[in-house]
């Protein structure tokens, strides 16, 4: 009996860990890790901060120079935007922009 | 019989076998990663969604975490403390193995970890994210024992409901008393949306009631909002007692609830003591924290100047301007888990940028934030110049509410991402 199951349970651990392992990216340009503390990458119920997971880069740079000139009010996204210069927001926009939605 | 007990001493062997197969992988490595708080659990599965191929071990003790964001709330009966309580299931699911016991002893020559279980973990880095511990003693009266009288409430869990089951029982009319210490200490506004939160609870159900804030600073995280808020929403409940007024609490005595101050003495219906702090103990055993108690670090990697192949952050660590935040735990978690990672193929990790945002609560409406932006400069994690600050004096719009709304979306967000 010990024989039979053995191999099906081995097999079974073993593809446990790949498998499930990686569920939410850390993989983005300087700046992006910090950004998912609040915009999240994996989908989270009833959160009034937008998703910018998949949202298109342009989008998503121009919301940035407008918060950071202040064209555009905001609460905290003005203070953290004047953080970044324009190609450092660029490369940000562009690993959020291909995130999954 | 002996079917059977083959039969378990061959699966157990079986589940073991993929960790020590990827150990011995090509690319692979082991990290431990010490502290399953918003750092520590962070890290872990960072790495493990970065590698696959990486054996990362969690060490943590608590098969529950309660997190300290938010459980001010718990204090003014906004939230129930199971809505603080996160497992390490999340984490388990990302590959993670968790190891639930204390680290006992790190050594950092051989590399390995000594498990209160008996066993020892062999790593190529260790990360340490092991939290604050209390300077007992260093404030003359309060140690574990007093703590039950005055509870600190700066570990959330046990004591969070110590506290809020003291202010439930309180006749109205009352005096809640806090001590506040100097800095650096976990959380740096932290004390004040505490007297906030109370204020706001007193306020509805024990209205003769005072909070008194006795503080050895004389300057605070957000002090302007803060005090606007209070007079705005709490006119005469809050009295605040700045260093210079005689503020710092010099002893407590837990039997008559009493603070003393170098100019009074101030006996209480309720005390909350926040003690004195420093690194988790283990910083202290594994050599990576300095004379002040804390962790000095480079500010890349967050490898340790003291010990090489030790990484620490969270609040153990010295970050430069960073304050000790969970936001700031988790964006360190996850610069460093790349980093490591860079660091474990022979790779020079690049420079990070790092974001702290960090919300308060005034009333259960009315919600306050700084923010900051981080990067290396001369060896330290500093300020870009221009960058961060608090939220606008004149709050138009509604923005209070919004940034209130703000604060619980940041913390389903933040425990979602370090907890899985």
């Amino acid at each position: 009996m010990g024989r039979v199951l053995l191999p099906v349970l081995a097999s079974a651990v073993l593809l446990a860990g790949p498998a499930q392992a990686a569920d939410a990216p850390f993989n983005g340009p300087p700046g992006a890790s910090s950004c998912t503390g609040c915009h999240a990458t994996t989908k989270i119920a009833d959160s009034v901060i937008p998703r910018i997971a998949g949202r298109k880069a342009a989008d998503i740079v121009t919301f940035m120079r407008e918060y950071k000139s202040g064209a555009w009010p905001s609460s905290v996204m003005g203070r953290i935007a004047k953080g970044f210069d324009d190609q450092q927001t660029d490369a940000i926009a562009t690993w959020f922009a291909a995130q999954p939605e | 019989m002996s079917t059977r007990r083959t039969f378990l001493k061959l699966t157990a062997a079986a589940s073991l076998a993929p960790s020590v197969a990827s150990a011995q992988g090509a690319g692979a490595g082991r990290v431990v990663v010490i502290g399953g708080g918003y750092g520590g659990a962070t890290a872990a599965r960072a790495l493990k969604a970065l590698e696959p191929k990486l054996t990362v071990t969690l060490v943590e003790p608590n098969p529950v975490y309660t997190s300290c964001p938010f459980s001010n709330s718990v204090l003014a009966d906004l939230r129930q403390i199971s809505q603080q309580e996160f497992r390490y299931d999340g984490v388990k699911r990302a590959g993670v193995v968790v190891a639930e016991t204390s680290a006992t002893a790190v050594d950092a020559e051989a590399k390995t970890v000594t498990l209160a279980d008996g066993n020892k973990l062999s790593y190529d880095r260790l990360v340490m994210s092991p939290g604050i511990d209390f300077n007992w003693g260093a404030l003359p009266g309060y140690d574990e024992a007093a703590a039950q009288k005055m509870p600190h409430a700066w570990k959330a869990g046990a004591q969070t409901t110590l506290l809020r089951n003291q202010l439930q029982a309180m006749d109205d009319g009352g005096l809640v008393v806090m001590s506040v210490p100097a800095n650096p200490y976990r959380c740096p506004p932290g004390p004040y949306e505490r007297a906030s939160l109370i204020a706001y609870w007193l306020k509805i159900w024990k209205p003769k009631s005072k909070l008194l804030l006795l503080d050895a600073k004389d300057a605070f995280s957000k002090q302007r909002l803060f005090q606007n808020g209070w007079a705005e929403l709490y006119p005469g409940r809050i009295e605040w007692v700045p260093l210079s007024k005689g503020g710092k609490v010099t002893a407590v005595d837990p039997a008559t609830l009493t603070f003393t101050t170098e100019f009074a003495t101030h006996k209480a219906a309720v005390g909350n003591v926040i003690p004195p702090q420093r690194a988790g103990a283990i910083a202290g055993q594994a050599g990576v924290a300095d004379r002040t108690g804390w962790c000095p670090v480079e500010p890349v990697a967050f490898e340790s100047t003291l010990r090489p192949g030790i990484h620490v952050l969270g609040d153990a660590a010295l970050m430069g301007g960073m304050p000790k935040s969970a936001f700031s735990a988790n964006a360190q978690a996850k610069v460093c888990a790349a980093a490591v990672i860079e660091l474990l193929a022979g790779r020079k990790p690049a420079d990070p940028i790092l974001i702290n945002t960090c919300y308060s609560l005034l009333a259960a409406d009315y919600g306050i934030s700084v923010a900051g932006v981080y990067r290396p400069d001369k060896g330290q994690l500093t300020d870009v110049p221009g960058a961060g600050g608090v939220s606008a004096l004149e709050a138009v719009g509604g923005l209070r509410g919004q940034e209130a709304l703000y604060a619980a979306s940041w913390f389903r967000a933040i425990t979602a991402e370090t907890f899985g």
